[in-house]
């Protein structure tokens, strides 16, 4: 069972791109996808209207954070994170193994689950897959994603690479097995393996064989080598079903974006744009730019020249017209500042999938490719070799004229 | 749902002065209420308060939520905010070449009253004395001296609605000399008469509004600034639109061709008791610092004027709520019954008890939209209660109903921003964002911050970033490479219930 329907638009006739609409319990949501993470149910000082007014529609919660605070009976009380929080729009909770166990090191992963000690007061606690199962049922995401066991892909013991592929396997059936609500909430599995090819053909064979709603690659993006990344990526769309959605786990850069959409994911999320804001740095196309320099002190243009978000758009339009000197002006100083470019961050990276989208539908995204690096990169000899080298890998040479 | 207002119309017509009508008195020294009007904004009814902002905001409120939420009638902004400490450095927002720079800047909504003065309300008492020519200012940066011209030329710059001259006011001195009072009123008066001058003489296109002047009321005795207050009247009280009085219990002593001006407090109130004796003294428009103090502490306003009408209880009910509370934790009620604000129709108290457990910076947005709509219907309902010649009545049954104080402050503020540090309490020798717990587990190790979700290293330096997300800071806590403990008899909180 599940409760989405995956409605593909358009495919590129090049790339392995994909367009279409996920149909989730709380409305339709663009793929491909750009999912601001509100870790603990709250997006870095924004309300959800502001939110949903730069565009989003799916949004990230941390199954482990709600589970400490506000706590599952809480939850219960009133009723899932959607009422906690008032939002209206579609939540997808992570299912935090990711964290526990790079983030953690005194972690100790068991066939049980995941063992460890509160960050919050030292106790001994216990995540399993079940009651990483009836927290996301009482948090009532739209989609919620399995327990697995993921170490580190740069880790060379391929033997406890290979373990932690089939116990997430096994951590699956058992999420499955506890997961009350399949007719209103979808549950995701999670593609594991490291950096072994091999392993990950295994492993989604397996997953797939299980029938989810929609499909996660994890363990990616902790700092493996931007290469192998893509590899593992194009590795696992090209064996998963065309009818499904795919989720890239904790990918954000425009770049990583643009080019895993190439490689055949859908849908991604990162803390980087919400996070970096904090420290005053702006998103825009043609790279990021820190507005705590002092160069922007007296700089009266918008974030970025065009900008729809509520803070670039000029007053004419309905938005603030702040300017740069203005983000300069309070950024670090009042947390207003950081409102101020959280939402600008947050308008760009959906609006960029925005564009990516449009032009898979009409079929130019190569092209689309092009422009993007050109502005990003001054001279061609500056764009990185991995994404030339996988773009060239699905029909796309960045370097041709 | 949202109380938005409608976008603003930007009015073409030019402003004139303001215009100031009384429209109730009952005498000297008594509540009174008025109209208070600048061409093109918003016309305001009085007594009622002005935002206090900082850096241009009302701390915690990004200015389309203030647009949106707010509904104040208009700002207070110091020029302090925006001088950077190097005198050879022109504050940027001076370059800032459009019709309203100050207002634009800021991202103010067009129909905003906004007041300029020289020092944030309330003031950090700065070290260094003032000259004759010269008043001391806190940037964000250090201190700086600001001299009158300096002043006159921001405001002819940055054309706020209303400028609040510049007083010679030593901030933070207990006792003051006779002789001093001398010179604050001497200094005070050439300060205006420059400002004054500036103004007047300032060339403004064919119906460009110039800016109107607020003449500061030392808090002094009467007799020791007689000699201002005359000059005042003889040769510049023409010139002037308002009042800007630092002692609410001077008002007592203002000669009575003054009395049609209108009367901004910069006397900064402890509380909605002191509030109502400053309204009670004839005071018509306020500043409020103690809202963002209160928001700062986690403390939801309850209160209403008059207060509800319960069965007398012989306990004073507390004038706000303090949400670090676990006992709100579950509570799906608004903050405040009945309250309109944004915070209370969407949110309720379980949540914003979270957020502020969580240290996610929204708990202090909504606390503080909360704390703002709260104020402004204590001064509706003041208004109205004036004009229905209760108010007194009403006072004796306020002070009666609530606790003469806010509450203690108990939770964490958010990190101190730059000029809570220079405040009295700095010398106290305390660190001033402590962590709570410091990661320590049995003794093993510092917290270090590693790898998370969602991070992806990079070399480049601009795309680096140092986890230091709260949340993540309460995840992290476990020293890198300790060897794994084991742990037995392991309990999830939550199974408990199971
Ligand atoms: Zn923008
Ligand atoms: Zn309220």
């Amino acid at each position: 069972p599940s409760a989405l329907s995956f409605e593909l638009l358009g495919k590129c006739s090049v790339t392995k791109a994909r367009a279409a609409t996920l149909h989730l319990p709380h409305g339709p949501v663009p793929l491909p996808i750009f999912m601001p993470v509100a870790t603990q149910a709250s997006l870095k000082g924004l309300t959800p209207e502001q939110l949903e007014k730069q565009g989003c529609r799916l949004c990230l919660n941390n199954t482990y954070h709600l589970g400490l605070k506000p706590g599952q009976a809480t939850l219960d009380a009133i009723g899932g994170a959607h009422r906690f929080q008032s939002w209206p729009h579609n939540l997808l909770t992570d299912g935090d193994s990711f964290q526990m166990v790079s983030l953690l090191k005194l972690a100790q992963v068991t066939e049980e689950g995941v063992r460890f000690l509160s960050p919050h007061d030292g106790s001994p606690m216990l995540l399993t897959p079940e009651h990483s199962i009836s927290l996301q049922n009482s948090i009532g995401s739209d989609i919620m994603m399995q327990l697995d066991d993921v170490i580190v892909t740069t880790s060379p013991d391929l033997a406890r690479m290979k373990e932690a592929m089939e116990r997430s396997v096994r951590w699956l059936d058992r999420c499955i097995q506890a997961h009350k609500y399949p007719e209103r909430q979808n549950l995701f599995c999670i593609i594991q393996g490291g950096l072994d090819l091999d392993l990950r053909r295994e492993c989604t064979a397996e997953m797939v064989a299980r029938d989810t709603p929609g499909i996660a690659i994890g363990g990616l993006s902790g700092g493996e080598a931007k290469d192998e990344y893509c590899k593992v990526v194009d590795t696992c769309t090209g064996l998963l079903p065309e009818k499904k959605p795919r989720y890239v786990m904790g990918v954000g850069y425009p770049e990583d974006l643009v080019v895993s959409v190439a490689l055949g994911a859908d849908m991604f999320d990162c803390v980087w744009p919400t996070r970096t804001a904090r420290f005053g740095n702006a998103i825009t196309s043609r790279g990021v730019l820190n507005l705590r320099n002092a160069v922007y002190s007296t700089d009266f243009g918008p974030i970025e020249e065009g900008c729809q978000c509520t803070c670039c758009r000029p007053p004419e339009d309905g938005g603030l017209g702040i300017t740069r000197a203005y983000v300069y002006h309070t950024t670090a100083k009042e947390t207003a500042g950081a409102h101020l470019l959280t939402m600008h961050n947050v308008h760009y990276q959906l609006n960029l999938m925005r564009l990516v989208r449009e032009a898979i539908l009409e079929d130019r995204y190569p092209a689309f490719l092009r422009s993007f690096f050109a502005k990003l990169y001054d001279d061609k000899s500056k764009y990185p070799e991995w994404a030339v080298g996988a773009l060239k890998g699905v029909g796309v040479d960045l370097l041709s004229d | 749902m949202s109380q938005g207002r409608p976008t603003p119309e930007v009015s073409q017509v030019p402003r004139e002065m303001v215009d100031f009508e009384v429209l109730k008195t009952t005498g000297a020294r008594a509540p009174r209420l008025g109209r208070f009007t600048l061409g093109g904004r918003k016309p305001i009814l009085t007594p009622a308060f002005l935002g206090n902002t900082s850096r241009g905001v009302i701390p915690h409120m990004s200015p389309d939520n203030f647009g949106r939420y707010a509904g104040s009638n208009g700002v207070y902004v110091a020029l302090e905010d925006f001088v950077e400490k190097h005198p050879e450095k022109t504050p940027p927002v001076f370059e800032y070449n459009v019709p309203e720079p100050l207002r634009r800047f800021a991202a103010l909504p067009q129909d905003t009253p906004l007041v300029l003065g020289a020092r944030r309300t309330p003031p950090i008492p700065t070290p260094a004395t003032h000259t004759n020519t010269a008043i001391s200012l806190l940037t964000s940066v250090g201190y700086k001296s600001v001299s009158s011209e300096y002043y006159a030329a921001a405001a002819r710059k940055l054309r706020p609605d209303v400028v609040v001259g510049m007083a010679d006011i030593p901030f933070g001195q207990a006792t003051i000399s006779i002789k001093r009072k001398d010179k604050m009123s001497d200094r005070t008066e050439a300060w205006l008469r420059h400002l004054v001058t500036t103004r007047n003489t300032m060339a403004v296109a064919p119906g460009e509004p110039r800016f109107d002047i607020f003449a500061p009321i030392l808090p002094i005795e009467r007799d020791l600034q007689s000699w201002y207050l005359e000059h005042l009247l003889d040769d510049m009280v023409d010139s002037i639109s308002g009042l800007a009085i630092y002692d609410a219990f001077l008002l007592d002593d203002l000669p009575d061709a003054l009395h049609h001006l209108p009367r901004l407090s910069l006397h900064v109130p402890a509380s909605p008791h002191e509030l109502l004796r400053q309204v009670s003294l004839g005071m018509d428009l306020l500043t409020v610092p103690f809202i963002s103090s209160a928001t700062d502490a986690g403390i939801a306003f309850d209160f209403t004027f008059p207060p509800p009408e319960t069965p007398k209880s012989s306990v004073r009910q507390t004038l706000g709520i303090d949400m670090w509370h676990a006992e709100h934790a579950r509570a799906v009620t608004p903050l405040s019954k009945g309250c309109q604000c944004y915070a209370c129709t969407k949110h309720h108290r379980a949540y914003i008890q979270h957020l502020l457990s969580a240290k996610e910076m929204l708990g202090w947005f909504l606390i503080q939209v909360h704390n703002h709509a709260v104020v402004e219907s204590f001064f509706t309902s003041l208004r109205t209660s004036i004009d229905a010649g209760t108010f007194d009545a009403h006072v004796a049954t306020f002070e009666a109903y609530y606790e003469p104080q806010l509450p203690e402050k108990t939770g964490q503020a958010p990190r101190a921003r730059g000029y809570h540090f220079r405040s009295e309490e700095h010398a106290k020798k305390e660190k001033k964002n402590p962590k709570r717990w410091n990661g320590e587990l049995g003794g093993k190790g510092k917290a270090v911050l590693e790898g998370a979700h969602g991070q992806q290293p990079e070399k480049k330096q601009e795309m680096m970033h140092v986890i230091d997300d709260e949340a993540l800071i309460d995840l992290v806590g476990i020293e890198h490479g300790a060897e794994a403990v084991h742990v037995e008899d392991l309990k999830i909180e939550d199974d408990v219930k199971g």
